[in-house]
């Protein structure tokens, strides 16, 4: 179909943009590389009146070393995400949970900033940074603003941005080297949504865990740390069996959708699942 | 689909009762909801519904189809029609009054069903699209119920509190705010408040500085642009003019007469903008305004805070369904089919 009449701009630098999305009101909407919001605009689902292109904002695109942490751009597609050495080095979790999104088509335009900013449960990124401690890094008329993971989902499709807020990155802090890490999807077809996603990152020292963080993909409205499963890994032995007894309580406290790929109750069986597999292969066990 | 709520307010089963039947007061409760007019028991108006980048609006008609009141039953049936789709919505409403002494009990049961996009989102998401909007009607509408007594629990008074913010905007007067229970449970007080206070507020109406009529942001800077800060300013030109400037459409002239008039002022009738005190008396729309904006304030003002989120799932639930539509489609295709060629055999 074809979408309902807007107005659009692009702007060639920040400040200009967050001045656009302010004098566009309510009824503007930021774009990026439109994977979510053109399908919207096409079903005719969204009306904005205008659309802010961020496409001629070279200065939010790649991967920034900043000592402790990486700065990674909005505008930074997945491809770049999975093929980038200091993504690969310090967080590698996140090259690995964006080659699993969608197919190559999507992952060459999407980019992290739009995946994170469209707050989509069933999204696989914004778990992993959930699970990461990242820290978004937004833009807007009253000046840069920055805000924890852990509350920047807030509900389908809303996070915490406000209406004249532009995402302009993500901090993630740098994981060190005897960090493990995996994320496992559960799928119907290899370009799906996630019926389930486990983000994992286990510490583990002399055959132990020391340390685990768990994050999963549309278990709710907003993504979740599994922290009952977290609390129960720490300092059990890097064994399947171990992993899997500490995943058992990976569900708990957790509202998943029901929908067509499955009942609440499914999905936290697979939770559970997915976080034993996704905790060994973080710890090497 | 089914819902259903219950709760209990502390006001006497009679007093509940009048105010379910007031839809100017029933209706403001429905998150997101605009009363367009009332004709006895048929109401007309629109709901809007607002997930991140995702909103629907359906306009129709409500009406009463039961109203029991020794039993303390009521029914209202809604039905109403995507404004820019094919979709359509409809809901039986049923309340239930139980009496209690000095508490009611009310329970309230929704049958809904949604056809068109939205219903393409899955059985789950409109459960809980529907659940949560209905929760949130449920309990502004106890919050409305327990306003009488002005004796309201903790949210109950939140809900006052909002109702009652709407009003010095209409009169310009915050007597109408500490009127407390009784003027924000009559609108009709606001009137009966008098040509006075009505012409108090013309004069400070048209002081009102464009930034605070809550306008586009976009329209707000045109304006400000051709140097018009004041509602006063506003109201002194034509809707020709409005639309000559750059980035003013027809809708945001409809939006600028639809705000003006709340402050009683009108596009094209310059004289509002200074108008003494008798004049503005004299004039039975100024004196009438009070009444009719304090509904739609208080509507608007549920509008904006209602549903913004909320509540429906989004694409990847919509995408996920349609490899089952097609299926089904093609189920029926084939179905169709055979039923073809047996009747040629």
């Amino acid at each position: 179909m074809i979408p309902a009449k807007f107005d659009y701009v692009k702007p060639g630098t920040i400040d200009e943009a967050v001045r656009a999305l302010a004098d566009g009101g309510d009824d503007a909407k930021v774009i990026a590389g439109g994977q979510s919001l053109l399908p919207l605009l096409r079903l005719r689902l969204a009306y904005p009146d205008l659309l802010v292109d961020l496409g001629g904002l070279v200065e939010l695109r790649g991967v920034t070393d900043t000592g402790d942490s990486l700065v990674i751009g909005a505008r930074t597609t997945h491809y770049q995400l999975v093929h980038d050495p200091l993504v690969a080095e310090h967080c590698g979790i996140l090259a690995q949970a964006a080659g699993t999104v969608a197919d190559p088509a999507v992952r060459h335009r999407g980019t992290l900033g739009g995946s994170l900013a469209h707050g989509d449960p069933a999204g696989d990124l914004p778990a992993v940074t959930l699970a990461l401690d990242a820290t978004m890094i937004a833009r807007g008329p009253g000046g840069e603003r920055r805000i924890p993971a852990a509350s920047f989902f807030v509900d389908y499709l809303t996070t915490a941005l406000y209406p004249g807020e532009i995402l302009t990155g993500v901090q993630v802090p740098k994981l060190g080297g005897d960090w493990g890490y995996r994320y496992e999807k559960f799928h119907r077809t290899a370009q799906a949504w996630a019926i389930v996603g486990v983000a994992a990152l286990a510490r583990r020292s002399n055959g132990h865990v020391t340390e685990a963080r768990v994050g999963l993909t549309n278990m709710g409205s907003v993504p979740v740390r599994a922290s009952a499963a977290e609390a129960a890994v720490a300092g059990a032995e890097a064994t399947r069996e171990a992993l899997n007894a500490a995943a058992a309580s990976a569900a708990d406290g957790t509202e998943p959708p029901a929908d067509l790929h499955g009942a609440p109750d499914y999905r936290r069986h697979l939770a559970r699942v997915l976080t034993g597999r996704a905790l060994a292969a973080a710890a090497g066990a | 689909m089914e819902l259903e709520h219950s709760f209990t307010v502390p006001v006497p089963k009679n007093r509940a009762w009048d105010v379910l039947l007031d839809v100017e007061r029933v209706a403001p409760c429905m998150p997101g909801a605009t009363l367009d007019s009332v004709d006895g028991d048929e109401i007309h108006g629109r709901i809007k519904v607002k997930v991140g980048p995702i909103n629907m609006t359906y306009a129709g008609t409500a009406r009463f189809i039961e109203k029991d009141a020794e039993a303390g039953i009521v029914t209202l049936e809604a039905t109403g029609k995507e404004t820019r789709g094919a979709g359509t919505a409809s809901a039986s409403v049923r309340s239930i009054l139980e009496d209690r002494g000095e508490e009611t009990h009310v329970t309230v049961r929704t049958t809904l069903n949604v056809t068109g996009k939205p219903a393409q989102f899955g059985r789950g998401v409109l459960n809980e699209v529907g659940g949560r909007l209905l929760g949130i009607f449920a309990n502004n509408l106890a919050a409305t119920l327990a306003e009488p007594d002005g004796v309201g629990s903790g949210p109950s008074q939140a809900g006052t509190a909002q109702a009652a913010t709407a009003e010095p905007d209409a009169t310009g007067s915050p007597e109408s705010v500490s009127a407390g229970a009784d003027g924000a449970s009559t609108p009709a007080a606001g009137a009966e408040g008098g040509p006075n206070r009505a012409a108090a507020s013309a004069t400070a109406a048209s002081e009102t500085p464009v930034d605070d009529l809550k306008l586009p942001a976009r329209a707000v800077s045109s304006l400000q642009r051709e140097n018009i800060t004041t509602a006063g300013q506003l109201a002194a030109k034509t809707e020709d003019e409005l639309l000559a400037i750059d980035g003013i459409g027809p809708a945001t002239v409809v939006d600028i007469s639809a705000t003006l008039a709340d402050l009683g002022l009108e596009l094209g009738r310059p004289t509002a903008a200074t108008p003494t005190p008798t004049e503005a008396a004299a004039s039975p729309a100024a004196a009438a305004t009070p009444h009719t904006s304090t509904a739609r304030e208080a509507a608007h003002q549920f509008e904006d805070d209602a549903i913004n989120l909320l509540k429906v799932a989004g694409m990847p639930v919509l995408k996920r369904a349609i490899p089952v539509i097609a299926a089904l489609t093609a189920a029926l295709l084939l179905g169709l089919r055979r039923r073809v060629r047996r009747r040629r055999t």
